[in-house]
């Protein structure tokens, strides 16, 4: 049953000051991810029983200031005035005192019940940066906490502020009506003379600084950028690998376990045998098996985003990026579909034109993502097993290159003129906060297990029944009803040198999610290694990477775009591509002699 | 001497002259503290690429077709 909440506090704050931290440490498991009622914004919630209250904490989108141009600012509006929250944390990193003022006085401004909670204190003591907590309160009108989010600290305190929440008059001095920016900076600037004291030693350039330097530097960024991604991959296998191959073994024993079972009651009928071991277990089972390379790709893309690293992809990205009419923010969408393409088009939000927003969103069905993944695996195992970290290095890097391309032939085609200015915080670097880590990593993966046992399963289902239908036929066979469908199909492929029938039914399926495509491939042929050849079989990767989105991608990008046009579009133009870039390939590599 | 952003070297710390953005990004870049008379440093101009600037303790990246539009004065 659920208990009524006694209280409800919302945090906000600057990007990058460490409030994703303080949610995950004050809420622990006790969270859900959504969006907020008909936005495309995500909404975190979790909830705190604290001295003997429920407290519901709500995670606002991380902002610069509430003058509501940009979607999240509204959202944070609407929240502070209609929900009524109790208290609204802001979290400020004090190192930057300055600017994070500004967010505050804001916040003053529209009357929200404020408690500022002081955070990486300790960074900015090595910096030589004091704050007189004190003073700052009592300028402020508000009540000023001191925490520490990574290390727990100050949190106690922290709550027991907010659940005797008053408003204390406040000590402005200020016109509150007046909405200048420069004002209201011009206000803090006094006011952290009263506050802030700042030793006048000059900080000696930390390893941070000549890092950055390295990572941003001209000739050295893109190169760099590139190398950290091969070694990604060469991490993914080499981590994953052998937990997989446990994965696989226990399903392979759980499947005979199963047929050993249903032999004690010879009256169960052999289809259910065969739902059970080839159906549902074949096809879930052999999806599940790629947890661990789902796991460890999210682990990384988490560690990359959390350090503060993208934003300097971002920063080495924007020269390559202006040649597509775009800026190297436009980047970031594109670098998170590697994970999924679900996100990389929600996150296309943080561009504000609208048509740089419609331009990365047909790129990024082009974007590799982590469903293609357990496909390229399965098959550079079976014909490249020396090479596997390359070639499907080789599938990324085509997958950057064929987005790119089809980005500028758009820009060409679809939109004459973009510009849009380029503006993004460089965040220092810092050490990823674990906890925030494996919080991404296990809503994504929850989202990929939920995807196994709802979609996959279904299709799991479907592809059992068309392979054993019509009764009597021999499962998975040519005179399967997969058979004869794969057959009609078939020949349109054959030109890539896939003209299977198998294949045809897989790609079919791959429709609902890609994943799936392995699992047909279970369900329909115990040996790939006689359908396709090396050469075959990376025209079929190919194929793969760049054929039609899936389900999932499509809906979104309706919810996106607002029409069914843009969709529908993409179905046939992605294909094409994928037809186009396969039949090359597969032609290409007989002319030269490799087939 | 007022110059055009991109024209300020590493190290040179600046005070905001007139800038000529479109108004919604003008006020982006208020909130992050960039406006008429406010003072930043140049961490980082290649003459390629993106200027990365320091406005009170914090580095912002900022494109180069913009740093072209906003003017300055050497402190």
């Amino acid at each position: 049953m659920e208990k009524k909440y006694n209280n409800i506090i919302g945090l906000i704050g600057n990007p990058n000051v460490g409030k994703s931290t303080l949610f995950n440490v004050l809420t622990g498991a006790h969270q859900h991810v959504g969006n907020w009622p008909g936005k495309t914004v995500e909404k975190k919630e979790g909830t705190i029983d604290y001295k003997d209250k429920k407290i519901k904490i709500v995670d606002l989108p991380g902002l610069y200031s509430l003058n509501a141009y940009a979607e999240e600012e509204k959202i944070a509006c609407d929240f502070i005035l209609k929900d009524k929250p109790q208290a609204v944390v802001q979290i400020i990193d004090a190192q930057n005192l300055t600017r994070n003022l500004y967010l505050t006085l804001q916040l003053i401004e529209i009357g929200a019940p404020v408690v500022v909670a002081l955070n990486m204190l300790d960074l900015a003591s090595q910096q030589g940066i004091k704050i007189d907590i004190q003073a700052l309160s009592t300028l402020l009108g508000v009540s000023v906490v001191k925490i520490d989010a990574k290390k727990k600290t100050g949190l106690d305190n922290l709550l027991d502020k907010i659940l005797n929440y008053k408003k204390q008059p406040s000590k402005f001095t200020y016109d509150l009506k007046n909405k200048k920016a420069s004002i209201r900076y011009a206000f803090i600037n006094d006011l952290i003379k009263d506050v802030l004291i700042q030793d006048k030693k000059e900080i000696k350039k930390g390893l941070s600084d000549s890092f950055d330097n390295l990572v941003t530097n001209k000739y050295f960024g893109i190169p760099l950028f590139l190398l950290i991604i091969l070694a990604v991959f060469q991490i993914i296998f080499k981590i994953a690998q052998p937990i997989i191959n446990i994965i696989e073994l226990s399903f392979e024993f759980l499947g005979i376990k199963i047929i050993d079972f249903l032999a004690l009651w010879p009256a169960i009928p052999n289809w259910i045998n065969s739902l059970l071991v080839d159906g549902i277990i074949g096809g879930v089972g052999g999806i599940l098996v790629f947890i661990p390379i789902i796991a460890v790709l999210f682990f990384i893309l988490g560690i990359l985003e959390d350090s503060g690293y993208m934003a300097r992809v971002a920063f080495v990205m924007d020269k390559f990026m202006h040649k597509l009419g775009l800026h190297g923010k436009a980047f970031l969408p594109l670098v998170l579909g590697f994970g999924c393409n679900v996100p990389a088009i929600m996150a296309t939000r943080i561009l504000e034109d609208k048509k740089d927003r419609l331009l990365v969103i047909l790129m990024s069905p082009f974007i590799s993502c982590g469903a293609r993944l357990p496909i390229y695996v399965l098959f550079t195992a079976l014909f490249f097993s020396a090479y596997q970290g390359w070639i499907i290095f080789s599938l990324y890097l085509l997958s950057i290159i064929i987005a790119v391309s089809m980005g500028l032939l758009f820009k060409k085609v679809l939109f004459k003129k973009l510009s849009t200015p380029f503006v993004i915080e460089l965040p220092p670097y810092r050490w990823p906060a674990l906890k925030n880590v494996l919080m991404y990593v296990w809503f994504n993966l929850w989202f990929f297990i939920k995807k196994a046992g709802t979609i996959i399963l279904f299709f799991s289902v479907i592809v059992w029944l068309l392979a054993s239908f019509p009764f009597g036929v021999e499962y998975g066979s040519l005179e399967s009803l997969a058979g004869r469908i794969g057959q009609v199909i078939a020949p349109i492929f054959a030109p890539l040198g896939f003209g299977n029938w198998q294949s045809a039914v897989a790609l079919l399926f791959g429709f609902g999610a890609k994943e799936v495509v392995v699992s047909t491939f279970g369900a329909l042929t115990s040996d790939l290694t006689t359908l396709f050849t090396p050469l075959s079989a990376y025209a079929f990767m190919v194929f793969i990477l760049l054929y039609m989105p899936c389900l999932a991608v499509l809906a979104v990008v309706k919810q996106e775009t607002k029409s069914w046009r843009w969709p529908l579009f993409m179905v046939g133009y992605t294909t094409t591509v994928a037809w186009i870039a396969s039949f090359i390939i597969y032609q290409g590599g007989r002319l030269l002699g490799l087939g | 001497m007022k110059k055009r952003l991109v024209q300020f070297k590493k190290g040179d710390k600046v005070k905001i002259g007139c800038m000529e953005c479109r108004c919604n990004f003008g006020n982006r870049l208020t909130e992050l503290g960039l406006f008429e008379g406010s003072e930043i440093e140049i961490v980082k101009n290649d003459n390629f690429g993106p200027l990365v600037i320091k406005i009170f303790n914090s580095k912002i990246a900022l494109g180069r077709g913009e740093a072209t539009k906003i003017y300055g004065e050497k402190i």
